[in-house]
């Protein structure tokens, strides 16, 4: 265990080693909230207006908590793997008497930490300027089924982008197109991240809900608005369970074969 | 003119190159195109279902909204696609490869922003050229304004030009191309809806300090009769006077290249 808290601590620092790197990355973050804060100040700009199940209370919520939720979920570094792979920097690790998948997750929790460290700070600061209305939820029940759904969600997003990136193994070139379809476009749009998932006619949201993407950012979310609750909080979390135990599986299925396929090229 | 012919020529060149460099990687063509029409469809999706809920949006109804969202697509495709080889500049300048280019008989500003057009963003430049022309139309837009539209969308592709230029030089002097161009393309996608929905000093920061807006926005809003001949007579001079200063920009940077590495 002392191993993977020296990765951590370590991956920690680095973060710091590219300062200007990390802070470009919050300021992105930070434009594309201004971004769809104004345009829903635009929609709400009448504040007895109701839309798609929203008031202007609940969707500046949503806009804020996006941005703490981006920092917990979305935040990782798992995404230079593809690289390792590609280029053979993997064979290190797979000579060394550690988890190549404990090692990621170290890594990507302390990307996470910082990450929501920053993310704490630019809420309190965009919060001063904007003086949004922001529902503060109350009810305990309710903050500790948000907090399991976005746990659920960190280890759902772990699972996914560590598969996306075993691609590289059979197609080390293109490592990064994968993940620009995966997850800079579709987690993207259908986690909720750049619009709630409501606006969307039922049958669509229905079959969205039965992928694991709207369980990393829309689901949590929503949980936390009081928008769902009782038997479909329930059955929401039992799915986002199912694609954790189906990602896991797919994950060490597809390692295992990667590995076979791997042929150390570039060392 | 014979140097406009020369330059076309070798332009030819080297897109023909990038484009069977793109295609020797058939899968990643085919995954970055899908990417981009995925992205395209959920914003069209967006703005469709979020208009039939709100009916207007900052005062424009669907057609409008859609109008404004194509012309932003149009722009940023036709600039990625002229120069994407800004976001390959970085290697060169840290390496020191930058050298060669500079040697070559061939102006260096020229090759380092339109040295290998996207031939991605081509395949999709036909269909939205279609379906700015079929929204716009539903419009009804005079001749006039259907003028101001086209030189609007020139004058804005001279913004691009201007940014793209600024991007190279400030790589040049920080050795940091990937985020800068990142933050310009986040500064470009506050214009993706109508400009009206920001308020108070970010409008006029989108529309004056980093005229974003009247790159993607304002030829919609000719379009719409919303801007008048004086608009586009200021406007064209901002571009002019913004595509000036990005190129004695880009002089004093290349002074300041050490040829570090090579």
């Amino acid at each position: 265990m002392n191993k993977y808290w020296q990765i951590f601590k370590i991956s920690f620092a680095q973060e710091f080693a590219y300062r200007l790197n990390f802070i470009m990355w919050r300021v992105r973050n930070i434009m594309q909230i201004i971004l769809v804060y104004f345009l829903w100040s635009s929609v709400f700009a009448d504040p007895s207006r109701q839309v798609f199940g929203y008031n202007r209370e609940k969707i500046l919520t949503y806009v804020f908590g996006i941005l703490v939720l981006r920092a917990i979920v979305l935040s990782a570094r798992v995404v230079d793997m593809a690289g390792e792979i590609a280029n053979g920097e993997i064979t290190n690790y797979l000579v060394k008497p550690i988890s190549y998948f404990k090692y990621w997750a170290s890594r990507d929790a302390a990307s996470k930490l910082l990450n929501l460290s920053f993310a704490a700070v630019e809420v309190i600061v965009l919060y001063f300027i904007f003086r949004p209305q922001i529902f503060i939820q109350t009810d305990f029940l309710i903050l500790v089924s948000t907090a399991l759904s976005v746990g659920f969600a960190v280890v759902l997003f772990f699972c996914l982008l560590f598969l996306v990136n075993l691609v590289t193994f059979w197609m080390p070139e293109n490592g990064w197109a994968a993940q620009f379809l995966f997850i800079a476009i579709i987690t993207e749009f259908a986690s909720g991240g750049v619009f709630p998932l409501d606006i969307f006619p039922a049958a669509f949201q229905k079959a969205l809900y039965c992928l694991p993407f709207p369980y990393l950012l829309f689901f949590p979310l929503q949980v936390y608005l009081g928008k769902i609750g009782g038997l479909t909080l329930v059955g929401g979390l039992g799915m986002a369970g199912v694609w954790i135990l189906i990602l896991i599986l797919a994950v060490k299925v597809v390692w295992l074969k990667g590995i076979k396929n791997y042929s150390a090229e570039g060392r | 003119m014979k140097t406009v012919f020369r330059y076309s020529k070798i332009w030819w060149l080297m897109s023909k190159n990038a484009f069977l460099a793109v295609l020797t990687q058939r899968v990643g063509f085919g995954i970055f195109l899908l990417g981009k029409l995925l992205r395209f469809i959920f914003f069209f999706g967006f703005i469709f279902f979020l208009l039939k809920g709100t009916n207007r949006l900052a005062g424009y109804d669907l057609n409008q909204t859609l109008l404004f969202f194509l012309t932003f697509s149009l722009i940023d495709t036709l600039s990625q696609f002229f120069f994407r080889e800004v976001y390959r500049f970085r290697p060169q300048v840290i390496s020191g490869n930058f050298d060669l280019v500079l040697v070559k008989p061939v102006n260096a500003l020229f090759r380092s922003l339109m040295g290998g057009a996207d031939i991605i963003d081509l395949v999709t430049i036909p269909p939205l050229i279609f379906a700015v022309a079929y929204i716009g139309s539903l419009l009804h837009p005079g001749i006039l304004h259907a003028t101001y539209y086209i030189l609007l969308v020139f004058n804005g592709l001279i913004l691009a030009t201007a940014f793209h230029i600024a991007v190279l030089a400030l790589g040049i002097i920080t050795l940091e191309v990937d985020y800068t161009i990142m933050v310009y393309r986040d500064l470009t996608n506050f214009t993706r809806f109508p400009i009206d929905i920001y308020k108070g000093p970010a409008k006029g920061i989108l529309t004056f300090l980093i005229p974003v807006g009247v790159m993607m926005a304002f030829p919609a809003k000719a379009a719409l009769g919303l801007i008048s001949f004086s608009g586009v007579v200021w406007s064209v001079a901002l571009g002019v006077f913004a595509l000036f200063l990005a190129l004695r920009f880009w002089n004093f940077a290349l002074k300041k290249y050490a040829s570090a590495s090579s």
